[in-house]
């Protein structure tokens, strides 16, 4: 009988993975070796003699990656993105964990909801885990607090407004002890709205130019250092056995990195994560720049030699993408470590809310699927190593957030372990095309462009969650 | 500076892509067009057959009636949409209202928008021309080529490349502001924009980043800025900057930025005055200044038919 190609779900019985470059954050280790899948566990791992050109391989093999921000928008969106749709995506684009936001309609804000989003994903037989948020507040309405020891007891790993901050900073007090007596992290999204209202684009060169209302660098370094200051008081009130974990995430700016890597280094329990676009993109997008960051950040503004038309409701997103001197201030905190980890801000939206006017239309990106891909450039161009990118995938969320406590595997690449991983090659260019892409909403502003790296496979808890169907690397033998 | 060329835009959403070449080839067509205008009721049948459909989501009588002047004198079939009185206070989206106004028989909308960027979209969907009339703080296209015809028209000896021009006011939500630096700047003028530190944020780093030959200056002291000007061109100030907080009131304002008599004497003698109006006389721009000597601002207004009959044409008479 000939060989033929394994369906998405079945048991990943037998994959061989010669010569490529692994990656295995848990050990530390990484070089040249070919690994070897039986029965859906880690059977052998044969690394190299030498381990000269090891960073040559195309093709890296790396444990799956873990998302701790994604809005999958069911239930109450579901002409966005549904579960099963949004894991279909995560698991094209390596995640084999992936950690919903709460922001649903109605919001994930009673255990009912959030056992019912838990049973959805059961329900979508998606080898990809799927973890979820409670609500901080009742309503996402940010008056009172949501019931938090209900939510955590349904399965909540945490809390968040995510698309809101909590404005009071009382409450923000409050949400903060109340979840560190529950044994779960807070996690904001830092924003000031007193200075973000009406805002379009980051207040630089770009709104300028295009006449766009600034979104200050000010709103979130405000957000995050008022926040800090109220995480010290939490952490200096706190009684024992409710130790507060304040995580922040989609961080966007060179001056919040700053206050977050004091904060650190003044012992405070906070950690942070930045998303692959404002990593690779900056805010020269919406004027139809396609340069990435790094290749902007000597002249900015591309002016009329621009790739893209101007004002594409797919580069809206909130926080807005930054100038390159920031998203270079991304990459420089997770080589220092002050980024825990790169989370997507997948935010699909239907067309009826991206085709409209750039000022009116729904912030976010789908960026599941290019995640990976995006980072991976930047890796190319030198900005961070391998090794600290599959880190701030993997391990560093999965510690950030505590995750272990809740079923997901140390990321690694063990003899032995359940096999967990991705499989992706660095020099196989493809082009974004919605059409393409698992996700329902084609907000990408990627749409068009050239990826080089494209994910060949991903196991998910010894099953295969994705298979790239050209790919003859994997056959069930 | 290099003569006309052939004119090679499908729409005119901006001034930023046009080169000094554009301007050229709309200056003279514009000329060819002011002939026309000096003989009550001529026409020229150049855009017969074409329907124009001027599209306003934003409150204006004297761009609207001028593109409606323009489109007439040249033969077109003119339909006024004013968003208010349409589908649009229904919730109908621009992209469906742009799609019902091709299938109507419109080959070229003029539109003006309260959100930056609106005609692009426009541009996307429909199938003729779009002409940007003007799109939140982002561009006002005519008013920019009819300003840079104006001036051409009053200075010295025609030239405006090394003239030190001044743009005064709300800079920062000003569409006419953001034109005339393109266009100034790209027929070689010394621009200058000045305006109080709350109505300025953005300007100086994007003067910074242009090409050493582009000259822009930007300055919250308008007796530098004012200093051996060839021309000013004061802006409107909306109502709302005070209540926004960005300015203690309108009688601090003209203290501080209204362009009068006595502050004109610190430009060069004779230095032209224009306004893109509807002017707040008294407020930005005292009464004897508007209507003084060297005010080119009635001219601004003949000379914007023209102009817009010249991008009109350029656009869609069929070839």
């Amino acid at each position: 009988m000939s060989p033929r190609a394994p369906r998405i779900g079945e048991p990943c019985r037998h994959l061989v993975i010669e010569d490529a470059l692994l990656v295995d954050p848990l050990s530390g280790r990484h070089g040249a070796a070919s690994l070897v899948v039986q029965e859906g566990r880690i059977a052998a791992v044969t690394w190299a003699r030498s381990t000269q050109a090891a960073e040559d391989r195309a093709v890296v093999v790396m444990p799956g990656l873990v998302d701790l921000h994604a809005h999958l928008r069911e239930p109450g969106g579901e002409d966005a993105e549904t579960i099963a749709s949004g894991l279909a995506a995560a698991a094209a684009g390596g995640f084999t964990t992936v950690c919903a936001m709460p922001n649903t309609v109605p919001p994930l804000d009673d255990a009912a909801a959030v056992r019912d989003v838990l049973a959805r994903g059961r329900a979508s037989r998606s080898p990809v885990r799927l973890l979820v948020y409670g609500t901080t507040t009742a309503g996402r309405a940010g008056e009172r607090l949501a019931p938090m020891a209900e939510l955590a007891a349904a399965g909540a790993i945490g809390f968040t407004d995510d698309g809101a901050p909590v404005d009071e900073a009382a409450l923000l007090r409050h949400a903060l002890e109340y979840a560190g007596g529950v044994g779960r992290p807070l996690v904001e999204h830092p924003e000031l709205r007193a200075l973000t209202r009406g805002a379009e684009a980051h207040d630089g060169l770009a709104a300028t130019i295009l006449g766009l209302a600034g979104w200050p660098v000010a709103a979130e370094a405000a957000a995050i250092a008022r926040a800090l200051a109220v995480l010290a008081e939490v952490v200096r009130q706190a009684p024992s056995g409710a130790a507060p974990r304040l995580h922040l995430t989609h961080v966007s700016t060179s001056d919040a990195l700053g206050l977050i890597r004091a904060a650190r280094a003044a012992g405070l329990p906070v950690t942070c994560d930045v998303t692959p676009h404002h990593l690779a993109l900056h805010d020269g997008w919406l004027g139809g720049d396609r340069r990435y960051a790094w290749e902007a950040a000597e002249a900015p503004w591309a002016g009329q030699a621009t790739a893209a038309g101007p004002y594409d409701t797919a580069t809206r997103v909130n926080p807005p993408l930054r100038s390159p001197d920031h998203a270079l201030a991304l990459w420089a905190g997770l080589v220092d470590g002050t980024v825990d980890a790169i989370a997507t801000d997948h935010a699909p939206h239907p067309e009826t809310a991206k085709r409209v006017e750039f000022g009116d239309a729904a912030p976010g990106i789908a960026g599941l699927e290019t995640a990976l891909p995006l980072v991976l450039a930047g890796v190319a161009a030198g900005l961070a190593d391998i090794t600290t990118v599959a880190r701030a995938l993997t391990a560093g969320p999965v510690r950030a957030l505590g995750l272990a406590a809740h079923g997901v595997p140390q990321p690694g690449l063990a003899i032995g372990a359940v096999a967990d991983l991705v499989v992706v090659d660095r020099a196989a260019p493809w082009t974004v095309h919605a059409a393409t892409l698992r996700s329902r909403a084609s907000c990408s502003p990627l749409e068009g462009s050239r990826l080089d790296a494209r994910i060949l496979a991903t196991v998910a808890d010894g099953r295969f969650a994705y298979l790239d169907e050209d790919w003859a690397g994997a056959t069930d033998r | 500076m290099t003569g006309p060329q052939p004119w090679r835009h499908r729409h005119l959403l901006d001034v930023a892509h046009l080169t000094a070449a554009d301007l050229e080839t709309v200056m003279r067509r514009a000329d060819e067009m002011a002939v026309i205008l000096r003989h009550r009721g001529a026409r020229r049948a150049s855009l017969q057959g074409v329907g124009v459909t001027i599209l306003f989501y934003e409150a204006s009588t004297r761009t609207r009636v001028s593109f409606e002047a323009a489109a007439k004198r040249l033969g077109a079939d003119v339909v006024n949409v004013a968003a208010a009185s349409s589908s649009v206070t229904k919730g109908e989206s621009l992209v469906d209202t742009i799609r019902t106004l091709e299938a109507l028989g419109a080959d070229v909308i003029v539109m003006r928008h309260g959100r930056s960027g609106a005609p692009y979209l426009a541009a996307d969907v429909f199938g003729g021309h779009v002409v940007n009339a003007g799109d939140g703080w982002h561009a006002h296209p005519s008013q920019a080529l009819l300003d840079l015809y104006t001036l051409r028209a009053r200075l010295p000896g025609g030239r405006v490349a090394g003239r030190k021009i001044v743009i005064l006011g709300d800079i920062l939500h000003s569409r006419v502001a953001r034109s005339n630096v393109w266009s100034l700047t790209t027929a070689g003028a010394d621009v200058w924009v000045c305006g109080p530190a709350t109505l300025l944020p953005g300007f100086e780093a994007w003067a910074r980043a242009l090409p050493a030959d582009r000259r822009l200056t930007v300055t919250a002291d308008i007796d530098r800025a004012l200093t051996g000007a060839h021309a000013v061109m004061a802006l409107r100030l909306q109502q709302e900057r005070m209540t926004a907080g960005l300015l203690p009131s309108l009688a601090e304002y003209t203290e501080g930025y209204g362009l009068t008599a006595t502050r004109l004497r610190r430009a060069r003698p004779g230095a032209l005055v224009l306004h893109p109006g509807p002017m707040n006389e008294g407020v930005e721009i005292a009464p004897d200044v508007a209507s003084g000597p060297t005010s080119v601002i009635t001219d601004q207004v003949a000379n914007g038919i023209a102009i817009r009959m010249a991008i009109l044409e350029l656009l869609a008479a069929p070839r």
